[in-house]
């Protein structure tokens, strides 16, 4: 792979991590701040957790890809992206 | 003329907390490479299965304790305590639906990660006693789940229970007489509820961890296992060692990760409910059933034959199976590891996996139904010379047919192979996944009609004429399959040439 390939996937892994980090966060966020008696709190709960641990699944990925082939799945990128999006829609939902 | 004095090193400001580090890792060695590096091929989830199933009895300890704050082991309060969890614990329901799940997700994970090592010989020499303590974990892991079935104390749970200690006193001896003794004592519902509280949460857990032990220090010993081909069948990139920190770490995190994503996904779409409290009077209403996971010996021991008189032989041959597991490192002594030139034992180890998930579902689908014998014998008996002609075909085609592809010229005549006119040459990988992936297919879909068949005929056979519509369906469906895995066989033949071979050896032979 070359030099500038590298140096455009290590860029773009970055700014995925970025955002993954601020969706951790959030995730986080309403762990800490959901009423833990409220009605629907257990999926909502549940469903922030699974998105904190995708996150945290992703970043780990992107780090190990990078940093030893130097290249990252678009496949896995985008099947990580997709499975926290419909968590957090779920989640949204439950709290609706 | 150059400057050759020597410029002493500039001495770099170190931080204080880099200077703690250092120092800490100077004596404790924080840094050093402890555990043996793995190999790159070892990136993949089937190495892991084990791992997994240990990250599964960590989430299972963890609520567990949780849950052992507010669980009280006696009959009076097991169920109250159980039901206060659910109601009023804050997220109470979601503890004990991960506990649930995750104990069924550690035992699907032993199990596959027994039958893959069957598959890929990693009982042979020199890893013998990984197997046996392997499989002193997997009965563990068994007990985990009949010791905190009971804790409940639900009507579900109980009767299941008392079904399975009335089944221990059959067992050969002394078997018999020891696991009576460990887990019912005096006979008392107290002491027989504080038996298995103990075992589940003291008892057990010691054991496994101690057998964790030992069993990783042999994976130090011995290593990740080579793959069945031999390490020559691999890239230099994939045979390459990688260290076990940061890279083997952060893939470890990466599935443990997607396997805890996945449990509590499941834990939302099917959140637990507590069947209502034991008590003797409404027992005798409840078919008793044991967990999915003894659903496949309970369903032989519904076998009119295994009736009665009959019990002992069934759960003696059932003890014997399980013996056979564990000394197998023992039976099967030959070096040979390659999948290819072990037709019999993947054979053998196939028709178990298909006879245990036919077993589990006909069982799940027959709660209390005896099974009688001629019913017994025509579904495990076909189910097993399913698999036996599969696994034939599977061997003729993947191993046959393929090899002489991925050489690109015949085994047996000289004649050179190729592709068919307008046919875009395949990778003989990508070759074999699509073959390997039709034939699941194809026995997935052979199985289920083959016996949802012969469950149609016999229910013809007591007069239900109903089950004549599903009878036609059924052996359309088995029909299609037949076609299908003639096709299959055909684009084959073409792919590898041996049809061509073949009718150019006839011409020559008729010729000559």
């Amino acid at each position: 792979m070359s030099e500038r390939n590298t140096v455009v996937t290590e860029r773009m892994s970055l700014r995925i991590v970025s955002l993954l980090l601020l969706v951790a966060a959030f995730s986080v966020f309403v762990l800490w701040s959901v009423n833990p008696v409220g009605s629907g709190s257990e999926s909502t709960f549940a469903l922030f957790l699974a998105v904190d641990l995708i996150a945290v699944a992703m970043i780990s990925y992107i780090d190990r890809a990078v940093s030893r082939e130097g290249r990252i799945s678009r496949a896995a990128l985008i099947a990580g992206c997709f499975f926290i999006g419909f968590l957090v829609v779920g989640a949204l939902y439950l709290v609706g | 003329m150059a400057d050759t004095t020597e410029v002493p090193p500039r001495e770099e400001k170190i931080g204080l907390m880099a200077r703690a580090l250092s120092w800490f890792d100077s004596r404790l060695g924080l840094s050093y490479q402890l555990l043996r590096p793995a190999p790159q091929y070892s990136i993949n989830p089937f190495y892991w299965l084990g791992a997994l199933a240990t990250v599964a009895f960590v989430i299972q300890a963890v609520t567990g304790g949780i849950m052992m704050l507010y669980y009280v082991p006696d009959p009076t309060q097991a169920y109250t305590t159980t039901q206060y969890i659910f109601r009023n614990v804050s997220y109470g329901t979601f503890l004990e639906t991960i506990h649930l799940y995750t104990a069924y997700a550690m035992i699907m994970l032993a199990f596959m990660h027994l039958m893959r090592g069957y598959f890929v010989s990693v009982h042979k020499k020199p890893r013998e006693l990984m197997w046996v303590t392997g499989m002193v974990m997997g009965f563990v892991t068994l007990g985990f789940g009949f010791t905190g079935y009971l804790l409940p104390w639900t009507i579900v749970s109980k009767s299941a229970t008392d079904v399975g200690i009335g089944m221990m006193g059959a067992l050969p001896q002394p078997m018999a007489s020891f696991l009576t003794f460990l887990v019912v004592g005096s006979g008392s519902d107290a002491g027989e509820l504080l038996r298995f509280y103990d075992l589940h949460v003291f008892v057990l857990p010691a054991v496994l961890l101690v057998l964790l032990v030992v069993k990783m220090y042999m994976l130090e010993a011995h290593g990740v296992s080579e793959p069945t081909s031999g390490l020559g069948s691999l890239s230099q990139k994939k045979r390459k060692l990688i260290p076990i920190f940061p890279d083997v770490s952060f893939y470890l995190v990466e599935l443990a990760a997607l396997f805890g994503s996945a449990v509590i996904l499941v834990s939302v779409i099917f959140p637990l409910s507590l069947p209502p409290e034991y008590s003797a009077a409404i027992a005798g209403q409840y078919v008793s059933q044991p967990d999915w996971y003894f659903l496949w010996i309970y369903q032989i021991l519904k076998v009119s034959a295994f009736e009665q008189a009959g019990l002992p032989v069934a759960l003696t041959a059932v003890t014997l199976i399980f013996a056979a597991l564990v000394i197998l490192p023992f039976i099967d002594r030959g070096k040979v590891r390659n999948i290819r030139e072990r037709i019999v034992y993947i054979t053998l180890g196939a028709i178990f996996v298909a006879e245990v998930a036919v077993l589990a579902v006909w069982g799940y689908l027959t709660p209390g139904e005896a099974i009688p014998d001629e019913t017994a014998a025509l579904v495990l008996g076909g189910t097993a010379l399913l698999v036996t002609l599969c696994s034939l075909v599977a061997y003729k085609l993947v191993f046959g047919g393929l090899r002489r592809l991925a050489r690109g010229k015949s085994t047996n005549d000289g004649l050179a192979s190729k592709p068919p006119m307008g046919a875009t040459p395949a990778s003989p990988r990508a070759a074999a996944a699509w073959i390997a992936g039709m034939f699941v297919g194809l026995l997935v879909a052979g199985a289920f009609f083959t016996g949802n068949s012969i469950a149609d005929v016999v229910a013809l056979g007591l007069g239900a004429s109903t089950a004549l519509p599903s009878l036609a369906i059924s052996l359309t469906g088995l029909a299609l399959v037949v076609v299908g895995t003639m096709f299959l066989i055909y684009r084959l033949d073409l792919a590898t040439g041996s049809i061509r071979r073949r009718v150019r050896v006839f011409e020559l032979g008729w010729k000559g």
